[in-house]
């Protein structure tokens, strides 16, 4: 399906492209491949990809060419690495092959500065594969002193075995364990106590306890050795690391798959109104682009010809395909899919809607929920007293032998588990937001996560936020032997001339059609007229769109909507009528707020009739009407007196104070000014239904941050105890320890996707 | 039981070796997206 889609013109493309070979061109996505005999690397990202498969024929297209060595194309961010030797190879075949394949290939430059993350990917796994295989083999060796009797085994062989799990041990010692000895050693440069320290220490003591023990059995230090304790343990806090980096990879996902997505080149149309490829970074408002089927938009900016189907799914969570006709407005980042369009570029860079939600993800993701500050300020004086409690409990056994007091004070050291109290919110909360950015709904403030699982009253703005800014036609009522989609195709032929919010109502009701008008003229504030030509019989006539004075007929029954009637030589052939649009999903998402037990009122500045009809349609019991601004805040005010928990949605431009004032503040629609609004959360496309899935997500990311903490206070209270009173070997330590945090890890990854996700 | 003084030093060294060839794949990326892998199959020629 998105091969057909894609079948530019290649002529302006391919000079564009041709250009990429020349050296300062391919540089821009290129390095030398280190100690690679001369080869390059590029990235590529492709466009068009939507399933695994895809990945072997982007593969397929690009191995294919001379002087590539190899490709790696990986399918979850849609990007190819291309190996590569400078002398036979030509960038520019690159993406005429892609293109024949039905891919669209963008130089990308900016996945360079990826490879710091994927090399940070690959160095944890390899020293978690490092810890995980000496852990396996060590524990082969230890199986026999486990097994056997006293004396079972003569003493050169012990030693022997002893050798053998010593120099496995050596490994993760100075390779796995790297992190862990780096970060304490910085903690204690700056006279810290970090998370890490009793885990370093735990694991020097061990180590050094059992190396003497093995290399001089009858030394001070007994005969006791814990190599496979070592080993599984720091196994084990690795998979918990492991798990973690996942898990912040795949929130940061989203986030990069916004950040990729402004193509390097736009075609832009000169002086002489040719287009020509230039790029991005020179386009500036006012240019006229072309977008190509298959393209991202470069800016924001408004359609001046053509329609196509838009997926603006990444901005706005929606995940169908929107129509864009002309004097639609489409956004940076954003996918064509159907048709070429030429757009009047009015904002471009780092004004653009799209590089406003990047900032605030970016911005979010660095706050920290009180919950999360309070356990970093508890971890301190718990690991002081947790290094404290490890020498008092060593010297308290020291005359059982230093062998059992040595073993008691690993215990300690490294069954606390403070990881686990302080990754339980920020772990929880992280997955969270990237769950519901991949919904629509940014997070501002991590924080407001907590407040919006303690909600009891949901109150909505009307105009914008209940309902569309513009209006929609409602009922169409037609001259008899016509069509309402014949009426409303000829009317919209004229009105999608004009931006007046009627024409463009109209215009969005017809959709695409056949029908054209010529000698079109706007009169402000009354109607169009032209002559208008259509399908199936219709002839050329003049005809008018507008008011009933402007079409020169009788006014109609004086009723509550807006009207706008269509005439031709005939006189009357249709009138339209228009009303403020309830939101698709607005009833089905105050349903949804009714069965989370939520109260959900409206409030609005309109007339109060007007006001009761909508909340009536939406399913809303309690609406106030004529409400000034200084009204609906006294009304939050008062809700709140009453010990209520409000929840504001607005539509974030027009209810500023009212939503600061309230406990949560969510803000809905497309026309919300991203850097100015004041609200905890922005729904992007205004989906309604994302309230109720938000509300919903924020009670179980609490139900899941309490569930952590609870676990790792329950369990630090009890394994603490009981290693200082010498009942639990290290080995049980560093299981129960690396298993409290992957549980941790793990109960958040339950986060990791909204209820009710397509 | 003197073959253990040569088995086990040969498998500590056949461990390393075993590592040894881990790491080399793990820096070729052969780990860093598994999906298309188990696509392969599927794939015509």
């Amino acid at each position: 399906m998105q091969s057909a889609v894609l079948t530019p013109p290649a002529d302006p493309q391919a000079a564009a492209v041709a250009a990429l070979d020349e050296p300062a061109e391919w540089q821009a996505f290129s390095r030398a491949v280190a100690g690679g005999d001369g080869l390059w690397e590029s990235y590529l990202a492709i466009e068009g990809m939507y399933c695994p498969a895809c990945s072997l024929a982007v593969e397929q297209a690009l191995a294919r060419n001379p002087g590539v060595r190899s490709v790696q194309v990986n399918g979850a961010t849609a990007t190819a690495r291309i190996v590569w030797s400078p002398g036979p190879a030509r960038p520019s075949h690159w993406f005429t092959a892609l293109k024949r394949a039905g891919y669209a290939g963008l130089p990308a430059g900016d996945l360079l500065t990826a490879a710091p993350r994927i090399h940070a990917q690959r160095l944890l796994l390899w020293r978690w594969l490092v810890a995980g295989f000496c852990m396996m083999q060590v524990m082969m060796y230890a199986l026999p002193a486990y097994l056997a009797q006293p004396g079972d085994i003569t003493p050169d062989v012990q030693a022997l075995l002893g050798w053998a799990s010593w120099i496995l041990t050596l490994p993760v010692l100075v390779f796995s364990c790297r992190p862990f000895f780096q970060s304490a050693w910085r903690d204690l440069r700056r006279l810290r106590i970090g998370m890490d320290v009793p885990v370093a220490l735990g694991i020097l003591i061990a180590f050094g306890a059992s190396t003497a023990a093995s290399f001089e059995p009858q030394g001070g230090f007994g005969g006791q050795v814990w190599y496979d304790s070592i080993t599984m343990f720091v196994f084990f806090l690795l998979s918990g690391r492991l798990l973690e980096q996942r898990l912040r990879d795949r929130t940061a996902g989203a986030l990069e798959a916004l950040v990729r997505r402004l193509p390097d080149t736009v075609l832009r149309r000169n002086g002489e109104g040719e287009f020509e490829r230039v790029a991005t970074r020179r386009l500036v408002a006012g240019d006229r682009v072309r977008v190509l089927p298959g393209e991202i938009f470069p800016a924001d900016g408004t359609v001046l010809a053509g329609d196509s189907r838009v997926d603006e799914g990444l901005l706005t969570g929606e995940s169908h395909p929107v129509l864009r006709l002309k004097g639609n407005a489409v956004v940076a980042g954003s996918h064509n899919l159907s048709g070429p369009l030429v757009v009047a570029v009015e904002r471009t860079g780092a004004q653009t809607r799209f590089s406003a939600i990047v900032a605030l993800m970016e911005r979010a993701s660095l706050d920290k929920p009180q919950l999360a500050q309070l356990a970093d300020r508890i971890a301190t004086p718990f690991l002081a007293a947790v290094l404290l409690a490890s020498i008092g409990a060593a010297a308290w056994w020291w005359s059982a032998g230093p062998a059992h007091a040595l073993g008691v004070a690993v215990a300690v050291l490294i069954v606390t588990c403070p990881c686990a109290l302080s990754l339980a919110t920020p772990a929880a909360s992280l997955a969270a937001a990237g769950a519901l950015a991949r919904r629509g709904v940014l997070v501002r403030r991590l924080q407001a996560l907590e407040s919006c699982a303690e909600l009891d009253t949901v109150v909505f703005d009307k105009t914008g936020t209940l309902t569309e800014h513009c209006v929609r036609v409602t009922r169409v009522q037609a001259r008899e032997g016509t069509t309402e989609q014949e009426t409303l195709a000829a009317a919209a032929a004229l009105a999608c001339h004009s931006l007046h919010p009627a024409s463009m109502a109209v215009a969005a009701a017809a959709g695409p059609a056949a029908w054209v008008a010529s000698q079109v003229e706007e009169i402000a504030g009354s109607g169009m007229r032209g002559n208008v030509t259509g399908p199936g019989g219709w002839e050329r006539q003049p005809m008018r769109l507008g008011s009933a004075s402007f079409c020169e007929i009788a006014q109609g029954q004086s009723g509550v909507a807006k009207q706008v009637h269509l005439t031709d030589a005939h006189g009357w052939l249709a009138t339209f009528e228009l009303d403020e649009a309830l939101r698709a999903d607005a009833a089905a998402a105050v349903g949804a707020l009714q069965q989370l037990n939520l109260r959900v009122q409206l409030l609005s500045g309109d007339q109060i009739a007007a006001v009761r009809r909508l909340a009536q349609r939406a399913g809303i019991d309690s609406c106030w009407g004529r409400q000034s601004p200084e009204d609906k805040l006294a009304h939050v005010r008062r809700l709140q007196q009453g010990f209520h928990r409000v929840a504001m949605v607005g539509d974030g431009m027009n209810d500023g104070p009212v939503l600061a004032s309230a406990d949560v503040s969510i803000a809905v629609g497309q026309a919300v000014p991203l850097a100015q609004a004041r609200s905890d959360f922005l729904i992007l496309g205004g989906q309604l239904r994302a309230v109720p899935a938000l509300l919903q997500h924020a009670r179980k990311t609490r139900a899941v941050v309490r569930q952590n903490l609870a676990w790792a206070a329950a369990y630090n209270a009890l394994c603490v105890p009981l290693a200082v009173a010498g009942w639990m070997p290290p080995w049980a330590a560093g299981l129960g320890m690396a298993a409290s945090s992957l549980a941790v890890v793990l109960n958040s990854t339950r986060l990791a996707k909204v209820q009710g996700e397509d | 039981m003197d073959i253990l003084f040569l088995l086990i030093p040969l498998s500590v060294a056949l461990g390393l070796l075993i590592l040894g060839a881990l790491g080399w794949a793990v820096w070729r990326g052969q780990f860093d997206s598994l999906e298309p892998e188990a696509e392969r199959i599927l794939q015509s020629d």
